[in-house]
């Protein structure tokens, strides 16, 4: 996405690049809130320097400004330097998945959103999903993704290409913006063949009991036609396990 | 894991519902350019410098290239560090105060709002002469006409989403600014023109002089700065689109002032159409077309970077509390501040269409609006100047580089401003001043009694967000 310079590493660059790497560790270790006057003093920089390669990583986004414009925090981009992985779910938890692949003929799956990203954390063995590559980048083609979307103050913070993956994938902004309206009002996200064309999925979000953010989300995969013919039923089963995993999970 | 500093964080940014890091650098670049509309300076203005620089008019304009370049380095100090909509107004507020934001929101409202009109008349002043040279004399409605087209074609692009706009704006300029290039090249590379009475001789009082008609050349180079909330990397892209366009601006002026100097050996001063007389001269008519061409698409482009400029300064306010809330709001699809568009766009439509339906000629309009313009654009850069020290000094990160600047830049704009009180004492523009000045002190004053805490909390920006940090939980 970022054209990066094709030029070698010459001069002084090398310490420039370590420099900048110092600067993001320091923000690390004092925290959120440090001021770049700070930072200059802990790693014996001088202030120039420092608060050049502070708007450096600013404009790369692996630093942001809080408010007062003073003190700095990592950025989301920086997310990316350090990925951990998504808790795995308790065995209680697995318990209530498992008893409901037992209830439909369709693939279970039970997916993370501690991470910020969709991960799949209990997967159908009979019924393999999608890989975790696709759900993590393309969070507007799957139904698991639209309820993380449905969650975000503004979804264009979190993914910036609406890719077309098939036919049936929404690339138009505004239709998502109308989807996942329907997702917020009816706790139930929904999509036939968007992510692939033989695949359709419905899901529900998982919130915790303490403080209501969403933390989780199950989902029921199967042929599209058949997904969108699901009944009331199955979408009842799919919430009353959902209310069965909260306290497990949240 | 949340701790103090990050349980403050909003949930959405103040300025939610604009179309949020959506602009690549080449539309933000085209945003600043076209504001700027080189082609219209490039053919005009060289001829006003002459007339105290004489021969020297080249260095008139390579100092104000130099004080172009040091306002946008003040600019910088703040495009590096926060991405606002309100373009300098609501950066002065983090280094001036309120008092002088509204006075930069109100120099800038009033800037961009009669830099529109001026840049609606002179595509429609352009596009008549060029039907005149190919045979159709139209008459004045014609020219009124045309403005409101122009005016409401402009608002449905601005309205229809900013990445719309911006790329309209990036083609419509690059044709006009390769058009001039074109016309400068080939006048050029021409036979020298027979001698004639030199020039006055170009002194040092005269350069300085010419400074304040050159700078006329950048005004509107600061308009990305209006596109922070946009751009997709807007502390990259913003600070460098202003920087290059001074830059640009400035190359293109010089290589025009260079053409006509030699051109006229040094009798440019006071030429009413000194690039049409150069192209008679030379025995090429045929680069006239081209040249009312090239200007009529440079102020077409002007007409729509400076709307999508002037429409973000109201939805700023209007995000702020100091005008009516209704003009912060966005539309849902499109994403941009619609309210505003339908209220600023009727307003600035309709003045030149009355200016040129009342019978007033076309040039004498576009001068007048551009007398006006340029003094609320010359008090926003003055401020701004004035507001970047402080503002490092304030967050703590002042070095000795952006006093430097300042110290330079402030005193030099200040003579600007001076000097253009001064040169525009005979016109009509001082009387609109007036009114307009008296104006924005009775809107402070209402602002001091009805809503202090808007005002003192002035300088909405996109300031960073619980889903911008790492680690942070949305409240």
């Amino acid at each position: 996405m970022t054209g990066l310079d094709p030029l070698p590493l010459s001069g002084r660059q090398p310490r420039a690049v370590r420099s900048a790497l110092a600067v993001l560790e320091e923000v690390v270790a004092a925290g959120p809130g440090v001021t770049a006057k700070e930072i200059s003093a802990a790693l014996k920089l001088p202030q120039a320097t420092t608060y050049r390669l502070l708007n450096l990583l600013v404009g790369e986004e692996y630093l942001v400004r809080l408010p007062d414009l003073r003190g700095f925090a990592l950025g989301r981009r920086s997310a990316r330097l350090a990925p951990h992985a998504a808790p795995a779910p308790p065995t209680a938890a697995r318990a209530v998945v498992e008893h409901l692949r037992g209830l439909v003929r369709w693939g279970v799956h039970l997916a993370s959103y501690a991470t910020g990203q969709v991960t799949l954390v209990d997967r159908d063995p009979d019924h393999p999903p999608t890989e975790d590559a696709l759900l993590a980048r393309y969070p507007h083609a799957s139904a698991l993704g639209k309820v993380l979307l449905a969650d975000q103050p503004d979804w264009r913070g979190v993914i910036r290409d609406l890719r077309r993956l098939t036919e049936q994938t929404v690339v138009d902004a505004a239709a998502l913006d109308r989807q996942l309206a329907t997702v917020t009002t009816t706790g139930l996200a929904q999509q036939f063949g968007e992510l692939r064309p033989d695949r359709g999925c419905l899901a529900v979000p998982i919130r915790s009991p303490a403080d209501d953010t969403l933390v989780a989300g199950l989902a029921l995969a199967g042929p599209p036609n058949r997904i969108a013919e699901a009944d009331g039923r199955v979408v009842e089963l799919l919430r009353e396990h959902a209310e069965r995993l909260a306290p497990l999970l949240g | 894991m949340q701790n103090g500093v990050l349980a403050g964080l909003r949930r959405r940014s103040p300025v939610a519902g604009l179309d949020r890091r959506n602009l690549g650098p080449a539309e933000v670049l085209a945003q600043s350019v076209s504001s700027a509309a080189p082609a219209a300076g490039m053919a005009t203005v060289p001829a006003f410098v002459a007339v105290t620089a004489g021969t020297a008019t080249v260095w008139s304009f390579a100092l104000a290239t130099g004080l172009a370049l040091l306002v946008a380095a003040c600019i910088a100090q703040f495009t590096r560090r926060m991405a606002a909509a309100g373009s300098l107004y609501s950066l002065t507020a983090k280094g001036l105060g309120p008092g002088a934001a509204f006075a930069s929101g109100a120099a800038l409202l009033s800037g961009y709002a009669v830099l529109v009109m001026a840049a609606l008349t002179g595509a429609a002043v352009y596009t008549d002469a060029l039907l005149e040279r190919l045979g159709w004399r139209a008459p004045p409605a014609v020219g009124a006409a045309a403005v409101v087209l122009l005016a409401a074609v402009a608002g449905a692009l601005v309205l229809r989403g900013v990445r719309v706009s911006a790329r309209t704006v990036l083609a419509v300029e690059a044709v006009s600014i390769t058009l001039m290039v074109v016309i400068f090249v080939v006048l050029l590379g021409a036979p020298p023109a027979p001698a004639a009475p030199g020039g006055p001789p170009g002194d040092l009082a005269g350069i300085a002089a010419g400074v304040l008609p050159a700078l006329g050349a950048f005004i509107g180079f600061e308009a990305a700065t209006t596109l922070g909330v946009e751009a997709r990397r807007p502390f990259v892209s913003v600070p460098r689109a202003v920087l290059a366009t001074a830059v640009l601006v400035g190359l293109l002026s010089i290589l025009a002032a260079y053409t006509q100097v030699v051109g006229f050996a040094g009798a440019l001063g006071g030429q009413p159409e000194p690039v049409l007389t150069l192209a008679a001269v030379h025995g090429a008519p045929w680069l006239a077309s081209l040249l009312d061409l090239g200007i009529a698409t440079s102020f077409v482009a002007c007409t729509l970077a400076t709307t999508n400029a002037l429409v973000r300064v109201l939805f700023s306010m209007g995000r702020d509390g100091i005008a009516p809330r209704a003009l912060g709001a966005t539309h849902r699809r499109y994403r941009t501040p619609h309210i505003a568009i339908a209220v600023a766009l009727p307003v600035v439509a309709a003045v030149p269409a009355v200016l040129l339906a009342a019978g007033m000629t076309g040039p004498d309009a576009l001068r007048l609006l551009l007398a006006v313009a340029t003094a609320g654009y010359l008090v926003g850069y003055l401020l701004v100047c004035l507001a970047a020290p402080l503002f490092l000094r304030r967050i703590g990160e002042l070095t000795p580089g952006p006093v430097v600047a300042t110290v330079i830049a402030v005193p030099a704009l200040a003579l600007a401003c001076g000097a253009f009180v001064v040169s525009a004492l005979d016109a009509a523009a001082p009387v609109v001043l007036a009114a307009l000045l008296v104006a924005a002190a009775a809107w402070y004053a209402w602002l001091r009694l009805r809503r202090p805490r808007e005002l003192a909390g002035i300088g909405v920006y996109d300031e960073t967000s619980a889903l911008d940090v790492h680690g942070a939980r949305p409240p």
